[in-house]
């Protein structure tokens, strides 16, 4: 039971970080929904350093690295060429997904290393998570630079009339996004399930991406999702553990799927923004012109 | 006095358009100094030079005899000069204390926001105005926002004041309070404010001094002591203009359109439209006066068959159309000109051929075994473009290349072609100048005149009290009153508009 709480926290962690790399940015009004295919790039990018090196802090900071230089592109389209979110993102995804295909199949299999030691029996990425959320929430609701981001994410001309750089501050959000994601993926690829192989992810930073709408761009509820779609996937690897015989555990497998779009339809009625106070950033996926 | 600001040689071209031609502007502190044109003529290409949005082409700015430059707004700022711009830009989501705050160096580490709300709520009692800081800015009326843009600029400690149209969206107590409140701002804090607006009144009672613009250039340039409103029309227009025909419009004949209790919802599921009953003959001009969110919107909606009416009656001709679809009523012979030109009157990317297609592909006439006859579409186009003088280079072009007059002529055009029982305009010169906004007055009268029922909604006093027959002040869904033209004054239905009753206005 402890090892499959530890284990789903694994899971959590993962989604987390990429969730709130891509909530900074979409606070910033930069959708990201190529989320998949910088977890992708930043997982694969920290096996092959790591396996190389059998250095696990140089596989990381290859993967940081990588994941910067694609939240900068990602950037580059969104925010300098005015480009459309999705289509950026998008391409980033199909990229991401072709070469991480074409630069892991020679390592594909096992890293081949220990494991990477959880101080206190604790999951590391989970506890990095919640100091990262404390973080990103201190960050965004109680500084001046966090109310900046949040200006210009719901109104970037009244940011720009204030005297705040919007480009600038939307460039850091997304490559912070990007390195948040990078980083996911190589928890995935360096400790929660350290295999290379074809399209290892499976459609975790689809998942991400939807939490950071469930969560309604706060840090906190995107905690709580992270945590309960960790637990959701883990039960789904092996049901038998809670619900012995019930259901082929493909079915469950597919629940946490199948419980987003429910949560996601309703969290998008009138009604439940009405009974909550709109929350999605106002300028969300918009490009900015000046003047 | 001393000269604060000033501008001289500014240019600025944009792709296909000299917004700007060597412009020169001296503003003298402690004075409210009036920055007067019509439409496209520069004003607000200038005051974003003078605010760092823009940089021009050629030119230089002093502050204080000194030479500046700004790079940016930031820039602007840091030299003690604020804009309130002519689009609001506040964070609706955002509290009034955060909106007041955001920017200002104060706030770049931890947000101590009890210093900043003791510092700003010192600063709206010195200058009288009362706003709750914790509210969000979208639950405030146009007005409060206004003093939120105001407040902001001054918190970040601007001597110099920019403000580009700011009375535009107020009513008209709303407009004259703060009007009032930026000259005791003048007067006792030894503020500038450069105010641009294209409204006579408004430079004649408030300002000091006037520049006036055309077609980006300055020409003319006085004291308001010295100024008549005559004078200054002729510089802004270039010549003369004739005032509209006066006096009612033709005798009226059969009823129309008759309308009664209607109600129905507004987007948000709440009453919007709380009974509203009248009948109009033909060649009467209705005028509704209304300060926007009061149900005028969703009345012309319902009355085009846009929005479901929850009760009542709406009858043409004597006929029961409550519950036709859109159609069937132009068919009938309702046209319908909606307040937003570009975003439902007209699609961008179409030609003019196809936007006038959008009012006539049910029509027999211009319909060819099943297939839109384009050949006649472009002819009636050209019709139009001719008849309601509509300046484009050809039928076939882009409706987002023409000029908001033009559009709206354009608009105009297609709908009285069809030669309208009744024509429902709303805000129909709203950000016209004054040429086309005479015209459009003009035609509107000439259609009454033909025959049609017109319900004109503004929130323009003058263009309702000079056209409309009738006058129904509208407030919160309902008509307040119903005036004939000669009980109809600007005071009167200026009060009403904001919600004063009839008890009140018959008190005077
Ligand atoms: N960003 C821009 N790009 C191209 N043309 C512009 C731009 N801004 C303004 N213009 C043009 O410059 C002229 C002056 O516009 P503006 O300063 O907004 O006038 P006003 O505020 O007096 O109505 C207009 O012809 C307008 O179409
Ligand atoms: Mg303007």
């Amino acid at each position: 039971m402890w090892e499959l709480a530890v284990r789903s926290l694994e899971v959590s962690a993962i989604l987390l970080l990429a969730a709130l790399g891509e909530l900074v940015g979409q606070r910033s009004g930069v959708l990201n929904v190529g989320l998949e295919g910088l977890m992708l790039f930043g997982g694969t990018v920290a096996f092959i350093a790591t396996q190389a090196t059998g250095n696990f802090p140089l596989g990381f900071a290859a993967a940081l690295a990588v994941g910067a230089l694609l939240g900068c592109a990602h950037g580059f389209f969104s925010i300098t060429l005015r480009g459309d979110q999705v289509v950026s993102g998008m391409g980033l995804w199909i990229l991401s997904f072709g070469l991480t295909t074409f630069l892991g199949s020679p390592y594909a299999g096992p890293l081949g290393l220990g494991r990477i030691e959880s101080p206190a029996g604790l999951p590391p990425f989970f506890v990095l998570g919640v100091l990262l959320v404390a973080a990103a929430w201190f960050l965004l609701y109680r500084t001046g630079p966090g109310l900046a981001i949040r200006s210009v994410g719901e109104n970037p001309a009244a940011a720009e009339a204030a005297g705040i750089p919007v480009a600038a501050i939307r460039y850091l959000c997304v490559v912070a996004g990007g390195v948040l994601a990078a980083l996911a993926g190589a928890a995935y690829t360096l400790s929660y399930n350290p295999v290379w192989n074809y399209n290892f992810i499976m459609g975790w930073g689809f998942v991400s991406l939807a939490l950071v709408f469930f969560s309604m761009w706060n840090p906190w509820i995107l905690l709580a999702g992270a945590s309960l779609f960790g637990l959701m996937w883990q039960l789904s690897l092996s049901p038998e553990l809670v619900l012995p015989g019930i259901l082929s555990r493909y079915v469950w497998r597919t629940l946490p799927f199948a419980i987003t779009i429910p949560i996601l339809v309703v969290i998008s009625t009138p009604w439940f923004r009405t009974r909550w106070g709109l929350a999605k950033p106002e300028a969300l996926g918009q490009p900015y012109a000046k003047g | 006095m001393e000269v604060v600001l000033a501008a001289r040689g500014i240019t600025k071209r944009f792709p296909g358009v000299l917004a700007l031609d060597r412009v020169d502007l001296e503003v003298p502190g402690g004075e409210i100094h009036a920055v007067l044109g019509q439409n496209g003529a520069g004003k607000t290409t200038l005051m974003n030079v003078l605010f760092g949005l823009v940089q021009p082409d050629e030119g230089a700015l002093f502050l204080h005899g000194r030479r500046v430059e700004f790079r940016s707004p930031h820039d602007a700022l840091t030299h003690g000069i604020g804009m309130v711009h002519q689009t609001r830009r506040l964070v609706a989501a955002h509290t009034v204390l955060e909106n007041i705050v955001l920017g200002h160096p104060r706030v770049r580490g931890v947000l101590s926001l009890r210093d900043a709300r003791v510092e700003v709520a010192a600063l709206c009692r010195r200058y009288g105005v009362g706003l709750d800081l914790g509210a969000r800015v979208w639950q405030l009326s146009e007005g409060e926002r206004q003093w939120v843009e105001i407040l902001k600029a001054l918190y970040r400690g601007a001597r110099v004041l920019i403000l580009d149209e700011p009375t535009s969206v107020l009513t008209p107590p709303e407009a004259a309070a703060l009007l009032a409140g930026l000259q005791a701002m003048v007067r006792g804090e030894g503020v500038t404010a450069l105010l641009v607006t294209h409204k006579l009144p408004t430079v004649m009672s408030a300002c000091d001094r006037v520049t006036v613009l055309r077609a980006g250039r300055v020409v003319g340039r006085l004291r308001t002591a010295e100024a008549t409103e005559d004078l200054l029309v002729r510089y802004m227009v270039g010549r003369d203009v004739a005032p509209g025909p006066a006096g009612p419009s033709g005798a009226p004949g059969r009823r129309v359109l008759e309308v009664e209790d209607l109600a129905c919802l507004g987007d948000r599921g709440v009453a919007a439209l709380r009974g509203v009953s009248f009948a109009l003959r033909e060649g009467e001009i209705l005028g509704i006066a209304g300060v926007a969110g009061n149900g005028q919107e969703e009345l012309a909606q319902v009355l085009a068959g846009l929005r479901p009416a929850t009760a009542g009656r709406v009858r043409l001709d004597g006929r029961d159309i409550t519950r036709l679809p859109p159609v069937a009523r132009w068919a009938l012979g309702v046209g319908y000109i909606p307040a937003e030109r570009t975003e439902v009157a007209s699609i961008g990317a179409f030609s003019l051929v196809d936007n006038t297609a959008l009012t006539y592909h049910f029509d027999p006439a211009y319909v060819r075994r099943g297939l839109l006859d384009d050949a006649g579409l472009a002819r009636l186009t050209r019709r139009i473009i001719d008849g309601f003088d509509v300046k484009v280079p050809h039928p076939y072009a882009r409706a987002r290349q023409l000029s908001g007059g033009n559009l709206q002529k354009m608009i105009l055009g297609r709908v009285l072609s069809r030669a309208p029982r009744v024509l429902i305009a709303h805000l129909p010169t709203q950000g016209l100048d004054v040429e086309a906004t005479a015209f459009v007055r003009a035609q509107l009268r000439e259609a009454a005149a033909g025959g049609a029922a017109v319900v004109l909604i503004s929130e323009d006093l003058d263009e309702i009290v000079a056209l409309g027959d009738w006058v129904a002040p509208i407030y919160e869904g309902r008509f307040v009153a119903w005036l004939g033209r000669e009980q109809a004054d600007p005071e009167t239905v200026g009060a009403m508009m904001a919600g004063r009753r009839r008890e009140w206005a018959a008190a005077r």
